[in-house]
């Protein structure tokens, strides 16, 4: 029962050619000219697997603190989430490099004869934006390392001192998160275009990161089950996931409508500003189609009892919600950066390049630890769960 | 006229024991009461259920009725403008939401109350009280036709697996 993830050879190199491919397409991006749209997709993709990293902790948080055993099982997944913030924080680095691409309020001659960027100046400089991003990124390292740390002891020791623990941190962290992921939203998407504001694009911004990193727990779970890993994955687990997500894909249809509407509703042109480019002209097509993967074939599929249980159905769901959570990035960065639409070998390379970066560093911590949680209180009711 | 033996069981696992063994040994089982929802006696015995297709039904049903009565007052029968949106606009959709699961809960309790024959303000009837309680209670149907020997059969494997009580009743 307590394997070990084996990572062979063939894997790593699989993963460093998929780097390589993201590393060219970025140069090449750099070299013809199109720096503002390579500036654009890594940040995008940078934000895409913060998100998967984030909501992938807070799900695990949620598990310890509402003290689920059926899960208890399956948290050394999300637990290798967490070092992917580390990499991510350095990842994030380079962006400072484009912030005078991507972001209009970092020039000072703009912002000096613009009222409402002088009004957000104090907010909205590059010394506190930099402050903010460190620190921001310090608390999730810090904290999430920390419940991987303890549960890593826990293993060796055994006792339910690191449980209760591990429930503490989770509680702060969730709290740390609601403010600091929120904020870090509108510092890196909602500051594209500085002159527009909505307080409910945090939330939703935040639902999709907790959508789309249970949905990669998930994916991850479901393919090292299908390697031999994890024998005690069974049906009622798989239900229990697929309710996970159903439940995320209400929520956040249900946060995308509360911003669409109300902004459609009042209809103050400040506000609108940011839906005109994205519901009229280029980027209508993708405007329908982030509700439509995102929310409503989602709902409609897992809706069929059948399918939460089907292990090869799940993983065709998860792929599509990894088109469904670009989508929705795209619609956030795109209208306020590269202008027109277009997907060239920029939007595939770098995010092959990303996608390799991430399933590296998941697959490289988890193969450093035990897979199961040993001395998990609840491990027993785990692998029990539905007999 | 048939009569039902009842097993009275003290411990979900017992209860779940017993339900494999008399299963093994060819007894029908046609009911369970338990006070709290056992995933596992749902599969064991195969109990099939259509009461969330039919909320299914009444939710798309609610979602279409509500729709159509929103187009025929504000577009048919007093088209009004105001604020300067279209007649036949998206706020349809927070009361379609609402009355949707207004719609879809309501008529379900209706269907699950029929079909159980319940009404608010019946009298219970429960062979065992404490099954709202702390107990759980196999249900084992005992027709005429069943001779005395198998009834002991029975009787002797509930004794068996751990009932605490056995309690023969009219139906």
């Amino acid at each position: 029962m307590d394997n070990k993830l084996q990572v062979g050879a063939k894997f790593n190199i699989a993963m460093i050619v998929l780097i390589v491919v993201g590393l060219v397409t970025v140069i090449a991006g750099f070299m013809t000219g199109e720096a503002t749209r390579t500036w654009a997709n890594l940040l995008l993709n940078n934000y895409y697997f913060l998100a998967i990293a984030i909501g992938g902790t807070f799900w695990l948080a949620i598990q310890a603190i509402t003290q689920s055993g059926w899960s208890s099982a399956f948290v050394r997944v999300p637990q290798a989430f967490s070092i992917y913030i580390i990499v991510s924080f350095f990842l994030f680095m380079i962006l400072f490099l484009g912030l005078h691409d991507l972001y209009h309020w970092t020039h000072k001659e703009v912002v000096m004869e613009d009222p409402i960027l002088l009004h957000k100046e104090p907010y909205l400089n590059i010394p506190f934006f930099t402050i903010r991003y460190v620190l921001f990124f310090a608390l999730w390292i810090y904290l999430t390392q920390r419940i991987r740390k303890l549960s890593l002891k826990e293993d060796e020791l055994g006792g339910t001192k690191f449980f209760e623990k591990i429930e503490f941190t989770s509680k702060v962290y969730i709290f740390v998160l609601a403010i600091t992921f929120s904020l870090f939203s509108f510092d890196w998407l909602m500051s594209l275009d500085p002159h527009w504001y909505s307080t409910i694009y945090a939330i939703k911004k935040f639902i999709m990161a907790f959508y789309h990193g249970t949905s990669i727990i998930i994916a991850i779970l479901i393919i090292l089950n299908k390697m031999g890993h994890f024998p005690m994955l069974n049906k009622m687990h798989m239900a229990d996931f697929s309710r996970w997500l159903l439940v995320l894909s209400m929520i956040w249809g249900y946060m995308w409508l509360s911003q669409y509407l109300l902004i459609w509703y009042a209809n103050i042109p400040e506000e609108t500003v940011y839906y005109v480019p994205r519901t009229m002209g280029e980027y209508k097509n993708y405007f329908y189609s982030e509700l439509i993967i995102n929310w409503l074939f989602p709902f409609l599929y897992l809706m069929w009892n059948r399918v939460g249980k089907n292990k090869n159905a799940m993983l065709f769901l998860v792929l599509v919600l990894m088109v469904g959570q670009w989508v929705e990035l795209y619609m956030s960065i795109m209208p306020n950066t590269i202008e027109s639409h277009s997907i060239t070998y920029i939007e595939v390379g770098t995010f092959i390049g990303f996608t390799g970066i991430f399933t590296l560093v998941v697959f490289w911590s988890l193969s450093r630890v035990p897979l199961i949680a040993r001395n998990h209180p609840y491990l027993e009711e785990s692998i029990n769960h539905g007999h | 006229m048939k009569t039902n033996i009842i097993g009275v069981y003290e411990d979900e696992n017992v209860l779940l024991d017993a339900i494999d063994r008399l299963q093994a040994e060819g007894v029908t089982i046609s009911d369970v009461f338990s006070p709290i929802p056992l995933h596992r006696v749902w599969e064991k015995l195969n109990l099939t259920t259509r009461i969330p297709l039919a909320t299914f039904i009444y939710g798309t049903v609610g979602a279409i009725a509500t729709f159509i009565f929103l187009f025929w007052t504000s577009v048919v029968n007093y088209p009004l403008k105001f604020g300067g949106k279209p007649l036949n606009t998206l706020s349809f959709i927070i009361i379609m939401f609402v009355l949707t699961i207004a719609i879809g809960t309501i008529f379900t309790f209706l269907t699950y109350f029929l079909r159980e024959k319940m009404y608010p303000g019946k009298k219970v009837e429960l062979a065992v009280p404490r099954t709202t309680d702390d107990q759980f209670t196999i249900v084992i149907e005992r027709p005429l036709s069943m001779s005395l020997e198998e009834e002991k059969k029975i009787n002797a494997l509930l004794k068996e697996t751990g009932a605490v009580e056995i309690i023969e009743t009219n139906d």
